[in-house]
């Protein structure tokens, strides 16, 4: 029989998932999340990061950083209302964590998502999640490779920031 | 037409192509940055090395609805096929992956179902001894 920490049953598999559903969306504290599995603490982030490979606090930091993207890219709101709406007590720590995950800061990552993509096109801009990556990539390989008879193609993945996105936007 | 490439949504997709090379020993074939993303495929070394699998990313809240009802109800997402399925079910328990289904007698084939880490559940299967 393999050992028992490596099988969950499907009633513990649905509760790791309501417990995910509110780590991300509520202030529920990783001890009381863990209460509703019946586990320790340490149990419950040992399994929860060998379901879902994050950690219970790096799951909710990084639901935290996608609801501010999407505030900062389809909303007026200030950064800091932003960083406080998802969740961060402090703007520092709320900048530093974006920039870390993002690539660049929230103001950054604001004005380069509006300059890229007309207000209409901005969800998809924001979520390119598919087959569509391949043309951008392709094209970037066919440049890499000193450019053949695919050349032409490249056009669909300049590199202007909407192209960048990669997203369905363009397709 | 050939079926040459298909798919899968990963939460991270860092991270996908670490489980899907390091723990279920995919060889990545494609990872170039598209924008924020990437375009990541691997192939299998025990295949043809003919079929990509391309790991994208989910961000989609439409893409993740699914994804996490897929996922909660203990329902696979894609099905891989293993020649010695309780030696692979062994080597990735060891391996620290999290199985929802151990390997079960279905009819001719044998099926186990894991996480993969990303969000999706996998069904390993080993097909019926050819004859």
């Amino acid at each position: 029989m393999p050992p028992p920490s490596r099988h969950v049953t499907a009633h513990a598999l649905a509760e790791f998932c309501r417990a995910r559903a509110l780590l991300r969306s509520s202030g529920v504290t990783v001890r009381e999340a863990a209460a509703r599995t019946r586990l320790s603490p340490f149990q419950f982030i040992r399994r929860f990061r060998a379901i879902f490979g994050d950690t219970p606090h790096q799951l909710r930091i990084a639901a935290r950083i996608e609801r501010a993207r999407r505030l900062l890219a389809l909303t007026d709101r200030p950064v800091t209302d932003v960083c406080f709406d998802v969740g961060f007590a402090s703007l520092g720590s709320f900048s530093a964590l974006f920039a870390r995950r993002v690539g660049m800061s929230p103001t950054a990552y604001r004005a380069r998502v509006r300059a890229a993509t007309p207000a209409h096109d901005r969800v998809a801009t924001l979520y390119p999640g598919c087959l569509s990556l391949m043309g951008g990539a392709l094209a970037i390989l066919e440049k890499q490779n000193g450019g053949g008879p695919l050349q032409t193609v490249a056009a669909a993945g300049d590199p202007s920031p909407a192209a960048q996105e990669g997203g369905c936007a363009s397709s | 037409m050939r079926i040459k490439l298909t798919s899968l949504m990963v939460d991270d997709q860092t991270k996908a192509l670490r489980f899907y090379s390091d723990v279920f020993g995919f060889v990545s074939k494609h990872d170039i940055p598209v924008g924020e993303y990437r375009w990541i495929t691997v192939v299998s070394p025990e295949g043809s090395g003919d079929v990509e699998l391309a790991l994208e990313p989910n961000a989609n809240p439409a893409g993740r609805a699914f994804q996490e009802a897929m996922f909660a109800q203990g329902i696979p997402v894609a099905a891989f096929e293993v020649e010695d399925l309780g030696k692979e079910v062994d080597r990735l328990q060891a391996a620290g992956v999290v199985f929802t289904k151990m390997p079960t007698q279905m009819g001719p084939v044998s099926i186990a179902i894991c996480a993969d880490t990303c969000g999706n559940l996998i069904q390993l299967y080993q097909p019926p001894s050819r004859c």
